[in-house]
């Protein structure tokens, strides 16, 4: 009941959150030099009435916080405008590049977390020993590295030198296996894998490094708590004290990383979808800045942002899910 | 107390040292005691003496640099710890000695249990509190998960938590310092051990709680006739709750006698000086008399007798002499122990040596004291009233630092 009322009042809280990416969004594009509909004709010589009416059409003439209020009654009403370049509407491109954007970050996400956590809790076991210091310097490359450049290097090897994985595109596992012309599931189970593989490890490198430090942090700092000492004093196991008395403790902040990397996530999924020709939003965001197509830099900022707020919040929940000591603002 | 047969638990020259980069610390340095069967057995002293570090020593339970590097601990006839000399000369583990696996299931919890001195901090924050209490229970002792559940809940009344069948649902922060204290009591006695090691119990507590805390222990204790090891520095507590005291000052016993023997009779200056600096209603806060200095670091105790540098009576040969821990009296068959060379059982020595320069003795430095006066602040010391009758005279200085 009290997890109920705590969630609406994050819901709540996070509305003038996504107002406000909004408002900087929509001044910052439209502060962006360059013309849309003279882009739009490309050089073309045409009167000042014909670019007076595609302003008209597209409300361009108007007073900027005019065309802000209508945009957002729009964007209420799960309209996102319409792009100009491309000619058709926002949400039928967003919705087209969705897909492969939330694979892609996912996939980077679940591939850090198994990799971090266990080897964040061999680093804290062994602190100060060699595979402590291996890990330390791993997590510091792996910070330190923009996922582009991993993504570069990767290729470089495993697609060019090795000629084991595909270099570009993704294999969607929710399309039929005809279409790829596979023989069937299992071998479009396979391909997917094997074509998610390389941007996945690009992406989640920098989140596996962040984690992984942090876990270990978190697992030094736990594993010095009193409650283990009490643990060891009552017969308890290593092996459970290590993997629940300390780990369960350990893991509240990972939480929290997890959704504030979501923004460095995302802005990463921009930059690797671009290395690996992956047609996701982050490219799509790449086009439409390259062309300013106002309309769709909007309409995938708004995605994007509330994408973060969305994590951010679930973030809360489950941290106030997991961690019995949060209050749901009502007492304390 | 009537009957002393063999000890539950013997200590016997334990050492248990921690090598850091600064040195060795010899945290525990040699010390003796033994534990009988329904008794509680004080281990008094600074913060710092290695009372803590003597009691986990016990569990075999000692972090990481610190090691027990000599010594016997038997428990119930069987050895904790033990050393004997190899064929090499070396020291080696006794055979019999038991396992870290075996002191790990049979002796911590279900034999020896302990209670810390944090409560905020003992409870695991994200477990109820019934689970972590229940899953000792089962641990320890051969019971199902619903009986070890039943076990919980009839503990935590037992301990005097109101509502515990609710209360077992609830999270550690839900519950105040005080009763995550009984939550902790009710784990220890849960498991029923003989042996209870309370590292100063109350000492995070205010003091209403700890006066209940103290009034519970002594019930379940009478109830369950378990033994107690009571670490603290506090000579209030001591006096209220145990049988026999061992007065612990830098790693070493320097005091060991039977509760009233200890307050009436007081055989070692430091424990004098730890009931002088004690707060009691009959005297003011300016009477108060606290030991002056602060204890010197285990890395590099002082030569001689070890707390001399602070001590009031200390002359020239307590400096050179490191005392013993030895009978000086006996009080009801038991003995009355104290590592001091005032005592007659340590021969002359100090009867025939001068007092330390700075120091002005009762007797024997009245003569001489004339050269000394420009240390400002000799001044009369009223009558310390514990019942041992010794009146001196000790330099006005309070608190400072004036080791060698």
């Amino acid at each position: 009941m009290g997890l109920l009322r705590y969630t609406a009042g994050r819901v709540v809280q996070a509305i003038p959150v996504l107002i406000g990416i909004t408002v900087i969004t929509f001044i910052l594009a439209n502060l962006a030099p360059g013309d849309p509909v003279r882009l739009m004709l490309q050089g073309q010589e045409v009167n000042q009435e014909v670019i007076a009416r595609i302003e008209r059409q597209y409300g361009l003439h108007r007073p900027l916080h005019e065309r802000y209020l209508t945009y957002m009654g729009n964007v209420l009403q799960g309209d996102l405008g319409h792009s100009i370049h491309r000619d058709r509407p926002v949400t039928a491109l967003l919705a087209q590049r969705a897909g492969p954007t939330l694979m892609l970050v996912l996939s980077a996400y679940a591939f850090a977390l198994a990799t971090a956590i266990p080897l964040g809790i061999i680093a804290a076991t062994r602190r100060n020993e060699p595979t402590d210091h291996v890990s330390r310097i791993v997590a510091l490359i792996g910070v330190s590295t923009p996922s582009f450049w991993i993504g570069i290097v990767l290729i470089l090897i495993f697609a060019i030198q090795l000629g084991w994985l595909p270099s570009s595109g993704l294999v969607y596992p929710w399309r039929s296996p005809d279409q790829y012309g596979y023989s069937g599931y299992p071998e479009l189970a396979y391909q997917t894998i094997r074509h998610l593989l390389l941007p996945m490890i690009a992406l989640g490198t920098l989140q596996m490094a962040t984690l992984m430090r942090v876990e270990r942090t978190q697992m030094i700092e736990s594993l010095q708590g009193e409650y283990v000492k009490l643990a060891r004093a009552y017969g308890v196991p290593e092996r459970t004290i290590l993997r629940k008395h300390a780990f369960q403790v350990a893991q509240l902040p990972i939480i929290t990383i997890i959704g504030l990397n979501l923004s460095t996530a995302l802005g990463g999924a921009v930059l690797t979808e671009y290395v690996f020709n992956i047609n996701g939003i982050g490219r799509l965001f790449l086009e439409a800045i390259q062309s300013l197509d106002y309309q769709l830099i909007m309409g995938i900022t708004i995605v994007i942002g509330t994408m973060f707020v969305v994590g951010v919040i679930i973030t809360d929940i489950s941290y106030a899910y997991i961690d019995p000591r949060v209050t749901y603002g009502e007492h304390d | 107390m009537s009957s002393r047969s063999d000890p539950l638990l013997r200590v016997e020259n334990l050492k248990t040292q921690f090598f850091t980069d600064a040195g060795t610390v010899r945290a525990v340095d040699g010390i003796s005691f033994e534990v009988y069967e329904g008794e509680i057995v004080g281990l008094v002293g600074e913060s710092g003496a290695g009372k803590s570090v003597a009691s986990m020593s016990l569990l075999r339970l000692v972090d990481s640099p610190g090691q027990i590097v000599d010594g016997e601990i038997t428990y119930k006839g069987e050895t904790i710890f033990g050393l004997e000399e190899g064929p090499d000369g070396d020291l080696r583990e006794r055979e019999d000695m038991l396992t870290n696996e075996e002191v790990r299931t049979r002796i911590r919890g279900n034999e020896i249990a302990v209670i810390f001195q944090d409560p905020m901090e003992s409870l695991n924050p994200v477990f109820t509190v019934g689970s972590q209490l229940r899953e000792f229970i089962e641990l320890n002792r051969d019971l199902s998960s619903d009986e070890a559940r039943r076990e919980a809940v009839d503990m935590l009344r037992e301990v005097g938590i109101p509502d515990p069948a609710e209360r077992y649902e609830e999270y550690p922060h839900q519950f105040s310092g005080g009763m995550r204290q009984r939550v902790l009591i009710a784990m220890a006695l849960a498991c029923e051990p003989n042996l209870i090691i309370a590292d100063e119990p109350t000492t995070a507590l205010d003091v209403t709680v700890e006066g209940q805390i103290i009034d519970l222990v002594d019930d379940l204790q009478a109830k369950y006739g378990t033994s107690f090891i009571w670490v603290t520095h506090d000579m209030g507590v001591v006096a209220e709750i145990c049988d026999r005291v061992n007065v612990m000052y830098l790693g070493e016993i320097v005091e060991q006698a039977p509760v009233d023997e200890l307050f009436y009779d007081t055989k070692h200056p430091y424990t004098e000086a730890l009931l002088n600096s004690m707060p009691r209603p009959d005297r003011t806060v300016a009477e108060l008399d606290p030991i002056r200095g602060v204890m010197p670091e285990a890395i590099n105790p002082p030569a001689g007798c070890r707390f001399h540098p602070r001590c009031p009576d200390a002359r020239e040969a307590c400096k050179r002499i490191h005392p013993e821990n030895r009978e000086v009296a006996r009080a009801d068959g038991q003995p009355h122990r104290a590592a001091c060379i005032k005592h007659d059982v340590f021969g002359d020595e100090y009867e025939e040596s001068v007092p330390l320069e700075g120091r002005a003795q009762e007797t024997a430095a009245s003569a001489t004291d004339g050269g000394e006066s420009e240390e400002s602040g000799v001044e009369s010391r009223s009558q310390s009233g514990n019942g041992s009758g010794s009146t001196r005279k000790t330099d006005g200085r309070r608190g400072g630092d004036d080791r060698e």
